[in-house]
């Protein structure tokens, strides 16, 4: 008998014209003509005779598109941004609160950034509703359709952002209509979002050659934007800066700052007159700071998870020769703040140095 | 057996040993091979049995563990050795312990009169029938037994719906063999397969019909009616769906296993599975046959036997196998049967249960008996018992009346009673159609 879907079946079952023992025997027929029809596959499932079971390790059924399991993270898999942007929509709307997050920081200004430096969802507690991939704005969670998660360690169940990443190409294919849909909107998004992420914050982590590769762009960015004058320093190129190069010319416009502060108290502090000696050592300190930072970057060891340090590491330096700078301006001997400002240069270049060692 | 060993010892060594101890030898020999085969058969039927329901309910069934999943029960043994014995605190411990034993044990003593092929029986009692049967009813103590011992309230209510249920259907299912023991006239076992030779017609019967096992009583009328008794009734007994009542998972847990785990528990298992087994076996052998089937009658003419001692032993070994090989057919379609009914047919009440017990089937038997007296009377008396007329008639002409005569009289007292047992059952529904009526009103 054939079932047509959403068809309402009346199903004759002769009430009336039973004879003792014939129900019985009705009976038997059905389960035999199961029995009988059971040595075929059902493969159509409008039959209602005929095995249905899909033996599941050795087949496996296809899933529907829509099938939601758990949820996983997208990046992007061209340039390994990802496409959260921390923004908390999602766990805000997990009814079990298993979503959390800690939104990415700028090293150097400590702004937020459109990032998450961990994100975490508690695989074991999620329900999987999928309320998750409903809410996100940028189509960054979505839910995945892998279902084998057993594992035999308790905290195995905890996926960290490591574990949740997926490359889009991932999700187009166990979703191909579903990613259409967004993909556009999505895209665009994201690189809305690259162009607020400093460095390689956003880039997932695994992903260490477009890591280098996001490294080496941001430095041929750098090397191609004029050099920053000591004197135009409000005046600062209008090119992408990396933020060792900011806090280079932030450091640099301090020391100068510091230099000028005492020689001119009562004028206007033009930078042209400013005691040569302690501007120069100040500028040289700058400098210094900046390629130790910058070698420091470019370092072939600069691997994934030491370059926040790095990145510290020339903040130190920068801060330190900006102090050193001060000093030297504070002192009033030319010749010992020049010595001042270059032992300090010396010193955040070793410790930029032994930092990204 | 006993031949055998005989043969061996005392005329190819020449040993002269004496006849107690062959006959032991062969008894511990045949003892052995049977508590061999008893739990393979056990083993096979539990696969059997769950490849066959999973078929009729459009699954697969186990099939992972070795080629089809034929280690399956092996598997299943393991678990069942490895688990922990438990046994409650508030249980009477030794009552506890030897009740698995006492459910089992009957159902190793039945084995003794069982005949697997032409000359192979255990041991032939001129009262293998009543044996089996008396024997079977022994495990009724072991069930109360352990019921009772469990201090639980679901084992002890399985355990009397289980003595309920056996006491009650063991008066149809022994009234049905009455018949058969009525025109058989004997109640050794190994006649009652030998006197099912024919064709269609027992060669007892009616001397000349030709040999080929086919003379089943099964195809008499008193011997169908019988047969369709005496497989319900034997449902119930092996406690097999719809009579499943005292293990009713849905209602009592497990019944009187409900307290029982590891092999303990196993145990209950074996005997039930080896008890439906030899239902099936006895079913095979009363109303079809047993190992008759066409040409171990003329293979077992030609072999070794006290009646032809000059035969040639080759023959033993293929009417055996063939024998064998019918037997196990007919009883591995029973119980075939008897998964098809479970898949088929939903539980009993245990009321309804009892209500067709001694209102339908004790009826029907009875009749069926009185038509077995009748069918005696035409096909095997004569003038020295009372019936001059007959004795005119061919044994055919005999044979076909008594037939006419029986078939007429079970058909009418079946229709009779199943009219007036399902219109006792509407009254009963009306009834209580009217009471929940009535509650429900004053509620
Ligand atoms: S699927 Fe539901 S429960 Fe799971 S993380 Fe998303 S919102 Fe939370
Ligand atoms: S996954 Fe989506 S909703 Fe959640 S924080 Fe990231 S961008 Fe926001």
């Amino acid at each position: 008998m054939d079932i047509q879907r959403g068809n309402i079946i009346v199903m004759d079952r002769r009430r009336g014209t039973l004879r003792a023992g014939q129900g019985l025997l009705q009976g038997l027929k059905v389960v035999w003509d199961h029995w009988v029809g059971s040595f075929r596959k059902n493969d159509n499932f409008s039959q209602i005779h005929g095995t249905f079971t899909i033996e599941y390790p050795d087949e496996r059924m296809k899933l529907p598109q829509a099938y939601r399991n758990m949820p996983v993270l997208l990046y992007d898999d061209e340039t390994g941004q990802e496409l959260c942007t921390a923004c908390y929509q999602c766990a805000r709307a997990c009814p079990p609160e298993v979503i959390h997050i800690t939104q990415a920081k700028d090293p150097n200004t400590g702004k937020m950034v459109p990032a998450s430096l961990e994100f975490i969802i508690e695989y074991d507690a999620c329900m999987s509703c999928g309320l998750c991939a409903e809410a996100c704005p940028f189509d960054a969670i979505k839910m995945d359709h892998f279902y084998e998660l057993s594992t035999d360690n308790r905290m195995g169940l905890m996926q960290r952002k490591a574990d949740l990443n997926r490359p889009v190409s991932y999700y187009t294919s166990i979703a191909p209509d579903l990613w259409d849909e967004v993909k556009e909107g999505a895209m665009k998004k994201l690189q809305g979002s690259i162009k607020r992420r400093p460095d390689v914050i956003g880039i997932a982590g695994h992903l260490s050659e477009k890591i280098a590769a996001r490294r080496r762009q941001l430095a041929a960015e750098a090397a191609a934007s004029p050099p920053a004058p000591v004197a135009a320093a409000p005046a600062a190129p209008a090119g992408k800066l990396s933020p060792e190069e900011k806090a280079a010319k932030l450091a640099a416009m301090r020391a100068a700052k510091a230099g000028g502060a005492e020689p001119a108290a009562e004028a206007p502090a033009p930078a042209a007159e400013l005691s040569p000696a302690d501007a120069k050592a100040a500028k040289l300190a700058a400098i210094k700071a900046a390629n130790a930072a910058k070698k420091a970057a470019e370092s072939p060891a600069a691997e994934v998870p030491a370059a926040p340090l790095d990145e510290k590491a020339a903040k130190l330096a920068a801060i330190r020769a900006a102090n050193a700078a001060k000093a030297a301006a504070e002192a009033p001997a030319a010749p010992l703040d020049e010595k001042a400002a270059k032992l300090a240069a010396i010193r955040a270049a070793n410790a930029a140095k032994k930092k990204s060692e | 057996m006993h031949d055998v060993i005989n043969h061996l010892i005392n005329t190819v060594f020449g040993l002269g040993w004496p006849g107690w101890a062959i006959s032991l030898i062969a008894y511990l020999l045949i003892a052995t091979i049977l508590f061999m085969i008893v739990p393979f058969q056990m083993l096979f039927l539990t696969y059997f049995e769950r490849r066959a329901i999973a078929r009729m309910q459009d699954r697969v069934g186990p099939n992972r563990v070795g080629p089809e999943g034929i280690f399956q029960p092996v598997a299943d043994g393991v678990k069942m050795f490895t688990k922990e014995d438990i046994v409650p605190d508030a249980a009477d411990k030794w009552v506890h312990l030897i009740g698995p034993g006492i459910v089992v044990a009957p159902t190793m003593f039945m084995f003794a009169v069982l005949p697997w092929g032409p000359g192979m029986v255990p041991f032939d009692m001129n009262i293998g029938l009543l044996f089996f049967f008396a024997i079977s009813s022994v495990s009724a103590v072991g069930l109360m037994a352990s019921g009772w011992a469990s201090n639980n309230k679901f084992a002890l209510l399985g355990a009397m719906r289980a003595v309920a249920q056996m006491v009650s259907y063991e008066i149809p299912a022994v009234l049905s063999l009455l018949a058969i023991v009525l025109v058989t006239g004997s109640l050794s076992i190994v006649d009652l397969i030998t006197f099912q030779s024919g064709l269609f017609i027992s060669s007892s019967d009616v001397p000349g019909i030709p040999d080929f096992g086919l003379g089943w009583f099964v195809f008499t009328p008193v011997g169908f009616l019988a047969f369709i008794a005496f497989f319900i009734a034997a449902l119930a007994e092996g406690e097999r769906t719809p009579f499943d009542i005292p293990e009713a998972d849905s209602e009592i847990v497990a019944g009187y296993m409900t307290e029982y785990s590891g092999m303990k528990f196993g145990l209950f298992y074996l005997a039930q599975y080896v008890l439906n087994f030899l239902l099936c076996a006895i079913t095979a052998i009363i109303f079809f046959g047993g190992w008759q089937g066409p040409g171990v009658g003329w293979l077992y003419a030609q072999a070794i036997t006290p009646a032809n001692p000059a035969g040639n032993g080759l023959f033993n070994v293929l009417a055996g196998v063939l024998g064998v090989f019918y037997f196990l057919a007919k009883t591995y379609f029973f119980f075939f049967v008897m998964v098809w009914v479970r898949g088929a047919y939903a539980r009993l009440r245990i009321d309804q249960l009892m209500d067709f017990g001694w209102k339908l089937l004790i009826p029907l038997t009875l009749v069926n008996v009185v038509s077995a007296a009748i069918w005696v009377g035409l096909t095997k008396w004569g003038a020295a018992d009372g019936l001059a007329f007959v004795e005119g008639w061919a044994p055919l002409m005999r044979w076909a009346v008594a037939f006419v005569i029986t078939l007429v009289m079970n058909l009418v007292a079946y229709f009779f009673l199943v009219r007036v047992y399902s219109q006792s059952q509407d009254e009963r529904a009306r009834l209580d159609d009217e009471v929940l009526e009535r509650l429900t009103n004053v509620a």
